[in-house]
């Protein structure tokens, strides 16, 4: 051990730490997006409501948990978890404190009148006309589902479709825990 | 009365100077707005592309980002409140440059660094090479007096 110097340790544990730094890189899931948007102050919404057009602000539901769901009828995706939401606010429409709004995406206005005739509908579903709201919530594609927290503090965001463990994850973990009153973020 | 009529011909060509300087004051602003826009969005990454800016893109999401920016350009924001308005929201993911911050500098300063400690093992090892080829000066034995009569013989006979 006579010729090792500080040095060397040195030299060595910057290049260990320059392959651990590559390795998390190469290994880590190459799609995954940290979502700069939790924890943070949910953007404010008015958009027309797809069937009536009247405005609908996310405002007006201050105070209570609201799950924002953006959609399109072009979506394959979205027909996968379309099932999990319309049970999602069957489950929680009851509580006076929960709320469900679809945002829909890029899309055409019969086309997603279509979509939900076909597919079922028991919540609200406002139109994003020029990509603001998908923007301000930095929405990369659909489907992807948000929600926000009494206070209206954005506390999840869900990329793809809820489905399986997705769900149970979002009913378990984020919802009920936020209903009853105990702060979860995620 | 007659002096309107007398001043009526000066007024029009005077009224057209005026509306072509301000149309051209309004198409010059435009051309400015759209390079500004441009300088903006080839700055942001296209979220739904593959190694697309913004400004290069087609995407139904890039053209509306490239319409806020231009609306904000319009509102008086600079070019990085803007950006930071688009990281506020998707990340720096969203920065086609890697902002020089964190693990970033990791990227701008890496390739350097690297290039150094080479550079610094490279001579090293070089200066070892050359240590252990050369002779050392203190192994070198005096020269004694008849190899240096010897040696200076030789220089006399290759002066003549």
């Amino acid at each position: 051990m006579k010729g090792i110097r500080t040095w060397h340790i040195v030299l060595l544990a910057g290049i260990l730490g320059l392959v651990f730094v590559f390795y998390q890189g190469l290994y880590g899931n190459p799609s995954y997006i940290p979502p700069v948007i939790v924890q943070t102050a949910a953007p404010a919404i008015t958009a027309p409501e797809l069937y009536q057009g009247r405005p609908v602000s996310l405002s007006q539901f201050k105070g209570k948990v609201v799950v924002l769901n953006f959609w399109a009828s072009w979506c394959q995706e979205c027909k996968l978890e379309h099932q999990s939401l319309l049970a999602l606010n069957k489950r929680f429409s009851q509580n006076p404190n929960f709320v469900m709004i679809g945002v829909n995406y890029q899309d055409k206005e019969e086309l997603a009148k279509e979509y939900l005739q076909l597919h079922g509908n028991n919540f609200e579903h406002v139109r994003d006309l020029k990509g603001r709201i998908s923007i301000d919530y930095g929405v990369y594609g659909v489907p992807e589902t948000f929600v926000i927290d009494q206070n209206g503090i954005i506390r999840h965001k869900q990329i793809g479709p809820i489905i399986g463990d997705a769900y149970e994850n979002l009913v378990e973990n984020v919802i009920e825990p936020l209903l009853k009153g105990s702060v979860s973020s995620s | 009365m007659k002096k309107i009529f007398f001043f009526l011909p000066l007024f029009f060509p005077l009224l057209l100077l005026f509306t072509h300087s301000l149309s051209a004051a309004e198409s010059m602003s435009e051309d400015v707005l759209q390079e500004r826009t441009k300088e903006v969005a080839k700055t942001l990454r296209c979220a739904v592309c593959q190694s697309e800016s913004v400004w290069e893109s087609n995407a139904e999401l890039a053209l509306q980002m490239r319409e806020i920016i231009r609306e904000r350009l319009i509102q008086g924001e600079s070019p990085d409140e803007i950006r930071a308005y688009f990281v506020s929201r998707y990340g720096d993911f969203i920065l086609l440059r890697p902002r020089k911050m964190g693990l970033n500098l990791l990227l701008w300063g890496g390739p350097f660094l690297l290039l150094g400690i080479g550079g610094f093992l490279l001579f090293r090892t070089l200066r070892g090479w050359v240590k252990q080829t050369a002779p050392a000066p203190e192994a070198l034995l005096p020269i004694d007096e008849r190899n240096r009569q010897r040696i200076e013989q030789e220089l006399r006979s290759l002066n003549k």
